[in-house]
């Protein structure tokens, strides 16, 4: 008699809200627009975010702890969903542009959401990497919808790339059942702290090989090669979505794996604290030397891939605190100057910085939207940016990574020159003919702008807006389940 | 009535933030006098909290999981700062507001500078310290971004890289000193009662130092200065609001001091030395330029030498001295910035070698001559009251280097006259234009200051008065040196 698995489906609504859509999109392409279908789905992920306040404060679990709805998961998805309604905002407006208005790319879109909330609501390793995989998938389908050179190339990249770093996470998950006979995140946590000499060593390298596979999909140094090629290539909504959505699920897919299962696991803090110091020191020195906005966006967010990472380094009471924080602001500002840019450029190539010399007299409320989003990912104070920066600092700083913190420090000043140049061409008169798309200013994208820039402001300052909801120590003491 | 005082620095602080918000909605015609009038309003409020005696320490829990609190005070050293920025701040506004057309963003800027200004001075938690300093900075880039020359993409990255590079080392000092020291929150309160020890201090220290020696600036941190002041609009009103900027000075004398009294101590002959060469080497330099603006940038570094000698030195009578010129320093370096815009607005250079004015502008060479003298420490003005005290104080410290400081004086002498001699006076050259003497609101702009340099440069007492016990408090946290 075949066994039903306990499957209790509430803790899993917002992900089936989200898959609602997916499908949607999938069957009712043949009779409907994109444009009713991407309302479709902005009401799913609406309706998946309220889900997630209705979930709050309930920890449920589902298949046997393989799938738990708790705070973490919750305070992640929220922040997945943030990320995903300011996409199809964009592509509202620019999808036609980029000529990727099919219904095909709407659901493309939706499975990797789905993906995306897979992983942070994951107990168990194989939860995860099916979420990660699907996650995946879909973003290489994603970067090369379009059909052109660059896309089909940075597509290319990204997919052959990405799947080496699968087939390393992979294997080193293998590692790490084989040392604690479990893919359970609570067993493996359990577990780790009592292991014999012999076991160690498997599990170290099962640790280490994950962190690598991780390192593919965050864009840790030096896995990040694939970044600023698949960004630059992708249309730009697309590279919104990846850099922001993407990121921020496998970041928490790290969290739950690091800072929960294998919090105790020796060896790889110190590791992933060298990775982190060359990823900041690469990130931000690469982005200082280039010339397209679009790309340099694309090297910021590998500089942000460092500080985010710092998180981890700290305990998981600071860190996930810090980055539950962080991974929203980020996707905040990170999604509204994507936004601007997608609006504004006049091909998907983006456009050069010294094109942006005196945006703020031809388009003033972009230009100020997007000065309030350079400054906040230069971590300047009042903006939310700041204090992002401030807590991955203090994270680190606290559980003795307090040389990182200086070379983080040091290495913002790069970042802070690479933000400014634009930010402040921006504003100087200019009286030569504009070079951005003149009609790119439209009600959705607007929003979209709107919403990232009012979040910053407000969450930088009133920060406990937000963070009063992600600081509580208890909720990142039991990333791995009890 | 209690409760209002309490309100009464925040009412400062945000006031001209406020002030600039609601100049964006404001029609054209109206907009000079609405920034003039939310300036006076700030003033106003600043003079309100004087003839109180200052203020208490209000104190609200602004992030309470992270400890940061949104303390304020503005009593003593902080108060005098305060209205000095308020008072040059509304001067600025007087003039920017005749003088640069189409003026609504750079009245929204200063506006929105006061506030960061202000509240550095009121601040008394760390990270709401740092907050300010860094919002002050936003305004000051778009200042020059907005109205700056054509280089001056050069000099705002340069004057951004460095601040910033300063800045963010102080914040990982302050999240250091906050961890190490094991405080409950960041407020000074709390921090001071929680001193962090051994070896940790001196390193917190120089992360907390490479801050301010930027801002002062000290040799060789100083580098950002000149270039700023030069690529900025000829009118020189975002140079005012530079000259304010100069929080260095105070953030070692009210954060550094009292959170590291033995790394002070320790470190105290090198940074005396650092900063007496500071004061020489830009008066020397200062002596060869031909651009007015970038002659009083390194003037105004020299100054700036001395406050930091006399900061560092930590004898009551030095760090008043020290005080006293930061914020007097800011009246005369402000107007006389003024002035070489008026200078510019007439002859359409920066030139210093341009001769014969006095002739016909004989009263803008009048009190620019008065300035220049409060600038070199004539006697009978502020200026003197501050420089003959630092080097008072430092003597007795250390009276070698006090003895190199001083020389500073002769060659201040030497560079100011020099150049006002070739502006002014000598010979008017053939075919120059007519030179069109002070009008309107000019006279204001300039003589304002320079009665206030005189009041207190021979009626020290009130301002003396104000700054002594905020001296007294912070060294003693050195155990009565």
């Amino acid at each position: 008699m075949l066994q039903v698995p306990e499957a209790s489906l509430t803790p899993l609504l917002p992900i089936l809200l989200v898959l609602a859509g997916a499908i949607s999109s999938t069957l009712l392409g043949f009779w409907l627009s994109r444009r009713t279908l991407t309302f479709i789905n902005i009401g799913a992920v609406v309706a998946s975010a309220l889900s997630v306040g209705w979930l709050w404060n309930r920890d449920l679990s589902s298949f046997g702890g393989g799938l738990r709805a708790d705070h973490a998961a919750l305070l992640l998805g929220f922040v997945i969903l943030a990320g995903t309604l300011m996409t199809l905002l964009v592509t509202l407006d620019t999808a036609w542009r980029a000529r990727v208005a099919f219904p095909e790319f709407d659901a493309m879109l939706m499975y990797a959401v789905t993906g995306c909330l897979l992983i942070a609501f994951s107990g168990d390793l194989i939860v995860m990497l099916i979420g990660l995989e699907i996650m995946s998938l879909s973003s290489y389908v994603l970067a090369t919808l379009q059909g052109s050179r660059r896309a089909e190339e940075s597509g290319l990249k990204y997919f052959l790339l990405g799947a080496a770093g699968s087939a390393v996470l992979i294997y080193g998950l293998a590692f790490v059942y084989g040392a604690t006979g479990s893919l359970n995140y609570a067993v493996i946590a359990e577990k780790t702290s009592t292991l014999n000499p012999e076991n160690t060593g498997i599990l170290v390298g099962g640790a280490l090989l994950m962190l690598c596979g991780f390192g593919f999909k965050v864009a840790l140094a030096p896995f990040h090669q694939w970044t600023p090629d698949v960004y630059g290539g992708a249309p730009t909504s697309v590279s919104l979505f990846l850099s922001t959505v993407v990121k921020v699920a496998a970041f928490a897919g790290m969290l739950r794996v690091f800072s929960g299962a294998l919090d105790n696991a020796p060896g790889w803090h110190s590791v992933l604290a060298v990775l982190i110091a060359a990823t900041l020191i690469v990130g931000n020195l690469a982005a200082l030397r280039q010339t397209n906005f679009k790309r340099m966006l694309a090297y910021s967010a590998v500089a942000h891939t460092g500080f985010l990472g710092m998180a981890l380094l700290g305990t998981p009471a600071a860190g996930g605190a810090a980055l539950g924080y962080y991974l929203l602001v980020y996707t905040l500002m990170t999604a509204a100057a994507l936004a601007i840019v997608a609006a504004l450029q006049r091909s998907e190539e983006g456009f050069s910085v010294t094109d942006m010399r005196g945006l703020y007299y031809r388009h003033p409320g972009y230009a100020v939207a997007l000065a309030v989003c350079l400054a906040s990912l230069a971590g300047l104070p009042p903006f939310a940016g700041f204090f992002g920066k401030y807590l991955v600092f203090q994270a680190a700083f606290q559980n003795g990574y307090a040389w990182v913190s200086v070379l983080a420090a040091l290495t913002s000043v790069a970042a802070l020159v690479y933000y400014l140049r634009p930010g402040m061409l921006m504003f100087m008169p200019d009286r030569t003919p504009a070079r951005e798309y003149g009609l790119g200013q439209r009600a959705p994208t607007t929003l979209a702008v709107a919403l990232g820039v009012a979040g910053v402001t407000v969450l930088g300052l009133l920060p406990n807006l937000w963070y009063a909801f992600v600081a509580h120590p208890d909720i990142w003491a039991m990333l791995a389940g009890r | 009535m209690n409760s209002f005082t309490d309100w009464l620095p925040t009412l400062m602080i945000f006031l001209p933030l406020l002030g600039s918000l609601l100049l964006l909605v404001t029609p054209k015609t109206f907009r000079d006098e609405v920034a003039g009038f939310i300036a006076a309003l700030t003033l106003g409020a600043g003079l309100a909290i004087w003839r109180g005696g200052g203020s208490e320490l209000f104190r609200w829990d602004w992030i309470p999981p992270l400890g940061i609190t949104y303390s304020v005070q503005l009593g003593g050293v902080s108060l005098a700062l305060a209205l000095v920025t308020a008072l040059m701040s509304f001067i600025a506004i007087l003039y920017a507001a005749r003088r640069i057309p189409n003026p609504g963003p750079m009245l929204s800027l200063i506006l929105a500078m006061e506030t960061g200004l202000i509240g550095i001075f009121a601040a008394q938690d760390l990270m709401l310290f740092y907050v300010f300093f860094e919002d002050a900075l936003i305004p000051a880039l778009l200042m020059l971004a907005m109205y700056g020359k054509n280089g001056r993409m050069a000099a705002l990255v340069k004057f951004a890289a460095y601040t910033l590079f300063g800045s963010l080392l102080m914040l990982v000092s302050i999240i250091g000193v906050r961890y190490l020291g094991g405080s409950p929150s960041f407020a000074m309160t709390d921090l001071k009662q929680h001193l962090v020890t051994g070896s940790a201090q001196t390193w917190l220290y120089l992360g907390f130092l490479t801050a301010m020696a930027v801002k002062l600036p000290l040799w060789p941190l100083h580098a950002w200065l000149p270039d700023f002041h030069e690529q900025n609009h000829d009118s020189g009103v975002p140079d005012v609001m530079g000259t304010l900027y100069k929080v260095g000075g105070y953030g070692i004398f009210t954060f550094a001091v009292p959170l590291f009294p033995d790394a002070s101590l320790e470190l105290r002959p090198i940074l005396m030395g650092l900063a007496a060469f500071t004061a020489l080497y830009a008066a020397w330099i200062a002596f060869r330029q031909t651009n007015w603006k970038r002659l009083l940038a390194y003037a105004g570094l020299s100054h700036m030498g001395f406050v930091a000698l006399g900061v560092f030195s930590l004898n009551e009578t030095a760090v008043i001295g020290a005080m006293y010129l930061l914020a007097f320093q800011n009246l005369y370096t402000g107007a006389l910035f003024l002035s070489v815009g008026m200078l510019q607005e007439r002859i359409g250079s920066l030139e210093t070698r341009v001769g014969g004015v006095m002739t016909q502008a004989g009263a803008l060479g009048g009190l620019t001559m008065a300035l220049w003298f409060a600038s070199i420490a004539v006697p009978g003005l502020a200026g003197f009251i501050g420089e003959f005290s630092i080097l008072l104080g430092a003597y007795q410290v250390s009276p070698w280097l006090t003895f190199i400081a001083g020389i500073t004086t002769i060659a201040a002498a030497a560079y100011a006259l020099t150049a006002f001699q070739h502006t002014f006076w000598q010979a008017r050259p053939a075919g120059a234009v007519t030179v069109r003497d002070l009008v309107h609101t000019e006279w204001l702009i300039l003589a304002i200051p320079l009665g206030l340099l005189v009041l207190f440069g021979v009626y020290s007492t009130p301002a003396l008065n104000l700054m002594q016990p905020a001296v007294r408090a912070v060294l003693s946290a050195l155990g009565g040196n």
